[in-house]
């Protein structure tokens, strides 16, 4: 529990809205720059001692994320079509609990390059599309992603990768012991000529910061670490920020409104408490760090006469550029055991098809990791979309789990107008208040390069000496867990929602820092980057509030 | 017979009567009262009985999930008695999806009977009759539905009905347990360490 407790009443100096992998960075900074900070979560806080390991609780009953009976969502590929309520799996998966995304996130730590944030200059624009620079460049960005390294905990090796960015410092930790996917996936690409390197995880590979080293018990994806061992903002910076002795995180707290006065200035959010009681709290600023999904959602929720597109919406943006990453896998079966439901999710990467190539025949680029793939459960229902699907065959094939691996491929999305995050007009939560409705469709290219990747990944499964090689289905995604570019970042006002340090254009004591802040998608793994805008947002709106500029 | 407790043993009894080409008897709720707590604590706990399904409904779901993760020399759908974990699934944490699903089990069945107008039910059927009629259904909603519940119900955690015994986990070859250690597999045994090429990299 958190030792400093506000009263609504009271105006302290900031409220953050979220407690994940951004809002945790940021409510740290702020507390630890001086400043009084409440947290605001949905969720509840995380036990790790009554954490078990449950497949169906946290992959298809939202143990710890959003669920689709309380929070539903509705979804369409098309706005000209009526958005369908998803009664299984949400159409935008997030973290609703103390940490967030980085509580049931895979780990992935891999910085942006030079190119995600110029790349629209390199290349020119895209005919449909808002690609776009960012108003910040690779170079602003470096010292945060060394300090997201280091203060967060990252294992890997550095000064191996040739394709890895400028860096001020190693890693802080080894990388994670590899394993029989990462040995295959070096000896396929090596063959192959490519790069593959130790990938780099937000994960112990020793103690750490006072966590623990992982114990490999391969409950990474998609849950939440007991040990404690991957990093989350539940064991890192919301503890730090707490220990300040000004943050309070306050749990089970929905935000659904930021209040504003005639100003136009934000004083503070209205939420639901746990019992759905009504709440303001007071503030001198807000920060929004509720993910790619639910932020721009409480921006149009908070729309007022003054605001009637919603709040900090004068550019109509909010919402708007969905991006989702492209991802794909290849599949393969080997002679021996890998036995790949032990340990991390990936232990080997490689760039090498990082950078657009107009001989591709389209834009885009990613990179590729050896991995497990799933759990038992869900391994199981995603090898029936992958060959013989019931029957004697298929459970031949269910046999196969501890034999099998795959290369993942995570990969450019182009940001296109029409996908994007709205208020469905009729169904509503179990709060009473405006569903999420979902639309989007994977740009051609999104899915060119997707599949440019997988057979690049094919290749490396038959270089390394698979039995056998599938590819999964490449079709147009309809759910996602990376929410990025509703909000995005940029100089005009008229073209983007936040300014290069966060701030709202049309709101002064309004920040927003999460997924949606992004102006390209990267080539899939984006909380690094997200935690790495944190901090630096963190830093600058510390700043402001000292000098008296908020 | 909606709503009505019906043990694993009555349902395999309804099974085999309905194999058998019997009626099915009557005085379920009778058999099932009579059942319920002998199960209750020969299954310690865990939910054996089929509350939502009707008889015949959850005999037609056992019979397709059975030809999905078919039983052999290894157990199948049957034996990690996925059908009451579908049960469960539908009258509690899946509920949103019952209404459907029954929808389209009602549908399948009219299907069948269509085909095999003799039939008393699709359990009733031969396995290679089974096999027969579900190539002929199996991208429909309720073969997928079924589907996704009878892999659920294989493969999570025993405590919630299926997976009897984590007979879904021993025939994958997964462990259930919390620490490992290097090496993992057959591959990274010997692994010398990782090199980078010097050519390569600088």
């Amino acid at each position: 529990m958190s030792a400093q407790t506000y009263r609504d009443s009271d105006i302290v100096d900031f409220v953050i809205v979220g407690s994940g992998a951004a809002g945790g960075v940021v409510a740290r900074e702020l507390a630890q720059a001086g400043l009084t900070v409440v947290v605001m979560e949905q969720g509840p806080k995380f036990n790790p001692r009554t954490y078990t390991h449950d497949e169906l609780r946290d992959w298809y009953l939202g143990g710890i994320t959003n669920d689709v009976v309380k929070n539903p969502q509705t979804f369409r590929d098309d706005e000209a079509k009526n958005a369908e309520l998803q009664k299984f799996k949400p159409a935008l998966w997030y973290g609703r609990v103390v940490g967030g995304g980085s509580l049931h996130y895979t780990a992935n730590f891999w910085r942006f390059r030079e190119i995600d944030f110029n790349e629209r200059s390199v290349l020119g624009a895209i005919a449909g599309t808002g690609f776009a620079d960012w108003p910040i460049a690779y170079a602003d960005l470096e010292p945060y992603y060394t300090k997201v390294e280091w203060e967060i905990g990252v294992s890997g090796l550095a000064g191996v990768n040739p394709f890895d960015p400028p860096r001020s410092k190693p890693y802080p930790m080894p990388p994670l012991p590899v394993k029989s996917s990462g040995v295959l996936f070096e000896r396929g690409a090596r063959k192959l000529g490519w790069h593959p390197v130790p990938a780099p995880m937000a994960i112990n590979s020793v103690a750490y910061r006072g966590r623990a080293a992982c114990v490999h018990c391969g409950f990474c994806h998609g849950f939440a670490c007991e040990v404690r061992a991957k990093a989350s903002s539940a064991f890192t910076v919301i503890p730090e920020a707490e220990a300040t002795g000004r943050c309070e995180v306050r749990t089970e707290s929905y935000v659904f409104r930021i209040e504003t006065d005639r100003q136009g200035r934000a004083t503070g959010v209205s939420y639901y408490d746990r019992d759905r009681k009504e709440h303001f709290q007071r503030a001198r600023a807000v920060v929004v760090s509720a993910n790619g999904a639910e932020t721009p959602r409480l921006l149009l929720m908070s729309a007022s006469p003054q605001f009637p597109n919603g709040l900090a919406n004068s550019s109509g943006l909010v919402g708007k550029y969905l991006m989702f990453n492209g991802n794909s896998r290849a599949l393969g079966v080997f002679e021996h055991e890998l036995n790949e439901f032990k340990s991390v999710q990936v232990t080997r990467i490689l760039h090498d098809f990082y950078d657009s190539d107009p001989k591709r025949g389209c834009y885009g680029g990613g990179g590729l990791d050896a991995r497990m793939g799933p759990q038992p459960t869900t391994w199981a229902i995603r090898t029936a979309t992958e060959g013989p699907s019931w029957g004697r065959e298929f459970k031949e094939r269910l046999k196969e789990f501890p034999r099998s691996m795959q290369v993942a491929t995570h990969s450019t999305s182009l940001a296109v107008e029409s996908n994007n995050v709205t208020l469905d007009p009729e169904l509503k939560d179990a709060w009473g208040l405006p569903a999420l409705r979902v639309t989007y469709k994977d740009h051609p290219d999104d899915l060119a390069i997707t599949r440019f990747l997988q057979d690049r990944g094919a290749e490396i499964l038959e270089a390394a000496g698979a039995l056998r090689v599938t590819r999964a289905p490449v079709t147009p995604q309809t759910s996602s867990v990376h929410l990025l570019g509703t909000c995005r970042m940029g100089n005009d006002p008229k073209t983007s929602v936040i300014d290069k340090y966060h701030r709202c254009h049309d709101v002064p004591n309004l920040f927003l820092c999460d997924g949606s802040s992004l102006v390209t998608s990267g080539r899939g793994q984006p909380t690094m980057t997200i935690q790495a805008l944190a901090f630096r947002a963190g830093e600058h709106i510390a700043n402001f509030a000292k000098r008296g500029e908020i | 017979m909606e709503g009505t407790n019906l043990s694993r043993r009555a349902l395999l009894q309804a099974i085999a009567a309905a194999i058998a080409g019997t009626a099915v008897p009557i005085g379920w709720a009778e058999a099932a009262a009579a059942m319920e707590q002998a199960h209750a604590v020969s299954h310690n706990g865990s939910d054996a009985t089929i509350s939502l399904l009707t008889a015949a409904e959850a005999a037609d779901v056992e019979a397709v999930a059975a030809q999905i993760v078919p039983s052999d020399d290894l157990p199948g759908a049957r034996e990690a008695g996925v059908v009451y974990f579908i049960d469960r699934a539908l009258a509690t944490f899946f509920s949103q999806l019952a209404v459907d699903y029954r929808a389209q089990l009602a549908a399948f069945q009219s299907a069948y009977r269509e085909r095999y107008p003799a039939a008393k039910s699709f359990a009733a059927l031969t396995s290679e009759q089974q096999i027969e009629y579900l190539k002929t259904v199996d991208e429909t909603p309720f073969f997928n539905t079924t589907r996704l519940l009878t892999l659920l119900g294989m493969f999570t955690l025993p405590a919630y009905g299926g997976n009897r015994d984590g007979v879904g986990w021993k025939l994958i070859g997964f462990e259930d347990r919390h620490v490992f250690h290097p090496p993992f597999g057959y591959y990274d045994r010997d692994y010398p360490g990782f090199l980078a090429d010097p050519d390569k990299t600088k």
